[in-house]
């Protein structure tokens, strides 16, 4: 009878030690691809879609200035670094302090990205255009995203 | 007989490891962004005015193309309704036939209350046009398209079409030369 008792097979537990090696190669990845993101964004933006666009090259070199409705809200505002700017002057005095503590290479090719939503009225958009030929910060882009070119 | 009992260091569990690394990766997922920004590149003019109202009274009436964009949306071209999509068209007509290219000015208002959307749209527009004009020129001249063109060639082809937009802005005009979208941050002066 003991001659048929079965052998008693076990699954072999599978090798994790290379478990940890691998997703800290993921890890290092994501660390070099990405950036910290900086501010949280408090207004609702939907950018518009263009077939122009160029892309921004030098993180460390932009200044971001955001302009939207804040979520339950029916007046536009303008954020500027997780606060919200109550006038023109204060975008001025912003972009002028974000450029003095950039570093001089930087300095020279500031671009300020206006982050503005679709249905802003373009009052408040040629105030901070004007705010910010004011300050001297002439190199602007108006953030959107890619549409194809034949969809126009 | 006094043969000495083997010793082994216990082997560290690294079992928890793998969960560590994968909170530190989640972290890293949840607080960063990949998105890349990509946008309209434009260049501001300086602020000088009276000197910019000179320039401006140099142009000739036949050489102005006037777009004027009216709190409703619609697009007034030289005081007559023109489609957006028609509007990328009208620019290469208007700045390819152009005999004195260097010459001709897009000038752009919009109303305080018109849609920002429209506005980028006719900006997106007017930079396509420019665009399909140099790189119609670029195959003429260089027999190959613009993106394939040395910086030097791009250069030229940028004097060759400047681009010449003045916004009015506020009631008070300014000729803005903007930046070229062509190619990368050498602006495309005229």
């Amino acid at each position: 009878m003991s001659r048929f008792r079965r052998h008693q097979r076990k699954v072999p537990g599978l090798n994790t030690a290379a478990l940890p090696d691998l997703i800290f190669t993921v890890l290092f990845f994501f660390m070099i691809v990405t950036h910290m993101r900086k501010v949280t964004p408090m207004v609702q933006h939907v950018v518009p879609a263009g077939t122009e666009l160029q892309q921004l090259k030098k993180k460390s070199s932009i200044v971001y200035i955001y302009i939207g409705k804040p979520k339950g809200d029916t007046q536009t505002r303008i954020q500027l670094d997780n606060r919200y700017a109550e006038d023109m002057e204060e975008v001025e005095r912003y972009v002028a302090a974000e450029r003095s503590s950039m570093s001089a290479e930087d300095r020279q090719q500031m671009t300020v990205a206006l982050k503005v939503d679709k249905d802003t009225p373009m009052g408040i958009v040629s105030d901070v255009k004007q705010a910010l030929r004011k300050v001297g910060a002439y190199r602007i882009s108006y953030a959107a995203v890619e549409r194809r070119r034949d969809k126009m | 007989m006094f043969k000495r009992k083997k010793r082994q260091v216990p082997s560290l569990n690294t079992t928890s490891t793998a969960d560590i690394s994968f909170m530190l990766l989640i972290l890293f997922l949840v607080t960063s962004s990949m998105d890349v920004d990509k946008g309209l590149s434009r260049q501001l003019p300086p602020i000088t005015p009276e000197e910019q109202r000179e320039e401006l009274t140099d142009v000739e009436e036949r050489n102005v193309l006037q777009l004027h964009i009216m709190g409703d949306g619609t697009l007034m071209c030289n005081q007559t309704p023109l489609p957006l999509r028609q509007l990328q068209q009208r620019v290469v007509t208007f700045v390819g036939s152009e005999a004195e290219r260097p010459k001709h000015v897009i000038q752009l208002e919009a109303d305080r209350d018109a849609s920002y959307e429209v506005y980028f749209e006719v900006q997106d527009a007017i930079v396509a046009a420019y665009h399909q004009l140099r790189d119609q020129q670029a195959r003429r001249q260089y027999g190959k398209r613009l993106q394939h063109c040395s910086p030097e060639q791009q250069q030229a082809l940028r004097d060759y079409y400047p681009q010449r937009i003045a916004e009015v802005n506020n009631s008070t005009m300014a000729t803005a030369r903007q930046s070229s979208a062509a190619s990368s941050e050498k602006g495309g002066r005229p």
